[in-house]
């Protein structure tokens, strides 16, 4: 289960040298440890590289071996194509290290700025149906995400759920999803509606600007040391 | 189902940035579709749509570790074109989450998205043939083998030969990728019956209770142009 509300918790209330940073620079040191992972064949250039972010994250106060764990999970779908291609040991062990490295940084990169200041860069670039589209699926998304516990809860509570039975638990999310399909929608729309009468009318309030500050050096630092430790080491 | 939990930097460059490619252009092409409708019943729609498409992700049903898509249901529920985009901000936000990799979010979309499409396809062809639970079943059962084969499809393609990413490293044993796709294609077509199976149930619960509680969703009646047409 993604823990989306632990996430944006990590994101808002964090104070360290990261969460400082501008949101430009963290997306430009995410494209800089994307383009590392990407463009090596060797797996131990990436490893050092993990290992770096794993200090950075550690000095800058992120919630570090979460978000260690959380990286892992991409490390899944690597292992099971590592094994199709059955190239053996050591391509798995890069392909597990091409997963994880970018999966750590965009962990990194989420737990440390607030959704809102992702979506506002966003916005400046997407169309304003997509921008607006995106600032409402994470408006919903908690909203349902209580729900959708009070839900289980009340499931769990009468009965309703036995790990053991498929029929029975697919019939009951069932039920749940499609209730939830349907008050998600009326409540958007009432969200939405408040929106509109409040002023807004497309656009984003807060606008997404490129602009750097001296706090930016670190993602920016990150970034180049992994991508000059894979185009250096090969 | 075909949700590509695949990480960056496995899949070749040239894949992955004509995902890209292909998916701008469908975007493109679907925000032209939607320039007449009414913003202010539509972008609600697609949030609430795409934020339960990520929450029923988020759901594993137990004892299969499975999780639902529900493309199918944002395909019927939105129709192609916003459906298309809802799962990009699904996959996006996934990305976001590291669930997934970012520079596969175009092969991902396009799957999400064409499961989307064909399911509202299929779903309003069987119109006045089936009842509404048996209709959103078929349409999900073919749109997921469907959507299934362009998966293997792709595995296919981007089983790339581990010579060409080891340099000839002695200690990787090299194989041709032909067997190992007919395993990966046997693997995921046996997996996904139980798997179309239970998307396929919820699809049609799930369309089923909105056709009793919500059936103006169904028409599409909150999605129409301003003047009603």
């Amino acid at each position: 289960m993604i823990d989306v509300a632990r996430i944006d918790h990590w994101a808002a209330s964090g104070l360290g040298p990261f969460h400082r940073a501008s949101t430009p620079a963290k997306l430009l040191f995410l494209l800089f440890v994307v383009s590392s992972a990407v463009i090596t064949r060797n797996p131990y250039p990436l490893m050092a590289g993990y290992g770096v972010l794993l200090a950075v994250a550690a000095a800058s106060g992120l919630p570090w071996l979460k978000v260690m764990v959380l990286s892992w999970y991409a490390a899944l779908f690597a292992i099971l194509y590592a094994i199709s291609l059955r190239g053996g040991g050591w391509l798995a062990s890069l392909f597990i290290v091409k997963a994880i490295t970018p999966s750590f940084a965009v962990l990194m990169l989420i737990v440390s700025t607030p959704y809102p200041r992702i979506f506002s860069l966003f916005s400046a670039l997407l169309p304003e149906i997509l921008a607006a589209g995106l600032f409402m699926t994470y408006r919903t998304l908690f909203i349902l995400l209580d729900m959708m516990d009070s839900f289980a809860a009340a499931i769990r509570l009468r009965g309703g759920f036995s790990p053991g039975s498929l029929y029975k638990n697919s019939a009951n999310i069932s039920k749940g999803i499609g209730m939830l399909l349907v008050r998600a929608v009326e409540r958007a729309s009432r969200l939405y509606a408040v929106m509109v009468v409040r002023g807004y009318s497309g656009s984003m309030a807060e606008k997404g600007s490129i602009r750097f500050q001296r706090e930016d050096w670190l993602p920016l630092g990150t970034g180049t040391a992994v991508l000059v430790l894979v185009l250096v080491w090969k | 189902m075909t949700h590509m939990h695949i990480p960056d930097g496995i899949l070749p460059v040239g894949l992955w940035v004509l995902g890209l490619i292909v998916m701008a252009l469908a975007v493109g092409f679907s925000l032209f579709r939607l320039r007449g409708m009414d913003m202010i019943k539509k972008i609600p729609l697609l949030g609430a749509v795409s934020a339960v498409m990520l929450v029923a992700m988020s759901l594993e049903i137990l004892p299969l570790f499975y999780h639902i898509n529900l493309s199918v249901v944002a395909g019927i529920l939105l129709g192609p074109a916003l459906g298309f985009l809802a799962a990009f901000i699904a996959n996006l936000i996934l990305a976001l989450m590291g669930h997934g990799g970012i520079t596969v979010i175009g092969l991902n979309t396009l799957l999400l998205g064409s499961e989307a499409v064909l399911g509202h396809t299929l779903f309003y062809l069987f119109k006045n043939q089936l009842p509404v639970f048996w209709r959103a079943v078929t349409a999900t059962v073919l749109t997921l083998f469907m959507t299934t084969v362009a998966l293997i499809g792709i595995v296919a393609v981007s089983h790339i030969d581990p010579e060409l990413i080891s340099h000839g490293d002695e200690h990787v044993l090299i194989h041709k990728g032909q067997v190992s796709v007919q395993t990966f294609a046997i693997m995921v077509l046996s997996l996904g019956v139980i798997g179309w199976s239970i998307e396929a149930a919820i699809t049609g619960a799930v369309v089923k209770f909105i056709s009793q509680v919500k059936p103006d969703l169904l028409d599409h009646a909150l999605h129409r142009e301003k003047d009603g047409k």
